[in-house]
């Protein structure tokens, strides 16, 4: 099995630093943000330019070149529901070290982005919901289903769907944990990638809580077959996590140094 | 419905090292598919063999290697004899003089030796150590300084010593170094991380993952081979994309098989053709396995496993 897949989430719009930068089209803050996350082992780098409903492409294109010239053409993961956008950006995109992943597509309004990763030869995040929560299992797999079948009439390989379960948060939604890893651990059977908005579990919590929570519930995940998560690789509780479970999942071969590398 | 070959390649690859200089140099490692599967993908390079000579000639005992080396006396004639070994792409050095526990020959001299075979020969040198931590320490140390800018190879730092070898033969003096972990994998790849947290370029060194004798826990070196490869390949781990090199011939010519006599085992028949089968079998069974260079002694091996590697290219 590859090693697990984490995309960092850290440059989004709803950060002041990052909103200011996006606006005034500042590269410095957003190369700087970059650079942490790829130091602290994020493979993928996502790009939450928020809907722009504005200037979207041009903002995208200029956030996608920007990143990719400063950081050795880091894969990223192109996060806007301004379709436009996501165009544009992958129109200027490097795929040297990787595909671009468009996120996101759901069942919902939003599954002509399917469509668009499988014209663009990208990754796609498929979210298992129409609108809002699915309230089961039974419902997420009917969710999962549309889109992995829309995904193969268009000619994509299931590889490039990646499933997004939809991490809930723990502080109101403690019942639904159990059945979220078990969905995972559906996908994983059918041989499907996954991921998801892992600091989702740990919202409204303590700060000091946040980071046991996530690394306890990737940890879980992990065993049930996830094999990427969206969330904040300078989290070193959670990468520790990441990196051990992978040792335990022999995806990366054990050395004493594994924590380093 | 017509059956569609599917070629197994990986987007990651085995790094290249070159050793040598000149138009002889050799290059190993860089290809992207498992051991030996040119069907999947061209092999980027061949498998190198090196004709190994030691610090005090080669064993004429043996009909086949007196005949070879017939009229070669001194070092450098030796050397470039086996330069000239059809098959062979380097020559290799085993210093086992040097060993404190036995001739305990000094570094002095095992440096001057290590000069004459370098000058005697246009191939690439690999020169191999005592085997004695301490003693390797200084002698690698002497030779790389010696013998600066010629791009041989050191076989090889260990745990023990890894830092000191890497900083005099790699950093200060321009050669390469193996790094060697006798069967353990999780060490195997400790090394190449240490290595380059030092800011070692990775095409300055390989890997010696260590070796048996067929027959001899030769299982346990199969496994680490097939394990080394699917993390390099499959998994991408850059900590064990370094070509290996395997000294077969000092294992196999250590056992048994290929030191009774044929007066004390008459059934077993000649002991020049038993170690000649146990140096082909080990060496083609590694080379299978996922080595990228390996060391032969008699002459009929190497023309044996050359022959191989050319079939199968």
């Amino acid at each position: 099995m590859a090693k697990f897949v984490v995309i960092g989430e850290r440059i989004h719009c709803i950060s002041p630093t990052i909103k200011k930068a996006m606006e005034e089209m500042n590269p410095e803050p957003i190369i700087k943000r970059a650079k942490e996350q790829i130091e602290a082992g994020a493979t993928y780098i996502d790009v939450n330019i928020g809907p722009a409903e504005k200037n979207g492409p041009e903002l995208m294109k200029w956030a996608v070149k920007t990143i990719q010239e400063a950081c050795n053409n880091v894969p990223l993961a192109l996060d806007t529901s301004n379709r436009a956008a996501i165009e544009a950006g992958i129109s200027v995109y490097d795929r040297t070290n990787g595909k671009p992943i468009v996120n996101s597509a759901d069942a919902g309004d939003r599954i002509e982005n399917i469509d668009l990763a499988a014209a663009n030869d990208a990754i796609v995040i498929a979210l298992c919901s129409k609108a809002g929560v699915p309230s089961d299992n039974d419902e997420r797999m009917v969710y999962c289903q549309e889109l992995l079948e829309r995904g193969m009439n268009e000619g994509m390989d299931p590889s490039d769907m990646w499933f997004d379960p939809l991490f809930l948060v723990i502080k109101g939604m403690q019942d639904k944990q159990m059945a979220v890893l078990d969905f995972i651990g559906q996908l994983s059977d059918m041989g499907l990638n996954s991921t998801g908005g892992l600091s989702n579990v740990s919202n409204g919590t303590p700060k000091y809580i946040r980071p046991i929570l996530d690394a306890a519930t990737v940890a879980m995940a992990m065993c049930r077959g996830l094999t990427s998560a969206i969330m904040n690789p300078c989290d070193a509780r959670v990468m520790e996590t990441i990196k051990a479970s992978d040792i335990i999942k022999n995806n990366f071969l054990y050395a004493d140094s594994f924590l380093e590398i | 419905m017509a059956f569609t070959r599917k070629a197994q390649t990986y987007s990651s690859s085995i790094n290249e090292v070159t050793i040598g200089t000149g138009d002889k140099a050799v290059t190993i490692g860089g290809s992207n598919v498992m051991p030996l599967y040119s069907f999947d993908a061209p092999l980027k390079n061949k498998i190198a063999i090196g004709a190994e000579i030691t610090d005090s000639g080669v064993d004429r005992t043996l009909p086949g290697i007196a005949s070879y080396y017939e009229g070669a006396d001194t070092i450098a004639e030796i050397a470039k004899r086996a330069s000239e070994m059809p098959g062979a792409d380097f020559v290799a050095l085993a210093l086992n003089g040097a060993d404190p526990n036995g001739e305990n020959r000094p570094v002095e001299e095992c440096v001057e030796i290590a000069k004459q075979v370098s000058d005697a020969i246009d191939v690439p040198l690999v020169i191999t150590g005592s085997r004695n931590v301490e003693k390797d320490t200084a002698l690698f140390s002497s030779i790389a300084e010696a013998l600066q800018g010629k791009n041989v190879l050191l076989v090889s730092a260990k745990e023990e010593n890894y830092k000191t070898v890497a900083a005099s033969a790699i950093m200060a003096y321009g050669n390469k170094i193996s790094a060697e972990s006798a069967v353990d994998i999780n060490l195997a790849k400790q090394l190449n991380v240490l290595l380059s947290q030092m800011g070692i370029n990775p095409e300055s060194y390989v890997m010696n993952v260590g070796s048996a004798a067929a027959g001899y826990g030769y299982d346990y070196v199969a496994s680490t081979l097939d394990r080394v490869k699917d993390a390099a390949l499959a998994q991408n781990d850059a900590m064990l994309q370094m070509p290996i090199i395997t000294p077969v011939s000092q294992e196999t010519w250590a056992v048994k098989e290929s030191i009774v006599s044929e007066e004390d085992y008459p059934d077993w028949g000649s002991r020049e053709s038993r170690g000649v089968d146990m140096e082909v079998c080990t060496a083609a069974a590694v080379i299978a396995g996922g080595s990228d260079a390996v060391i032969l002694r008699h002459p009929q091996s190497i023309a044996a496993i050359s022959g191989m590697i050319a079939d199968l290219m």
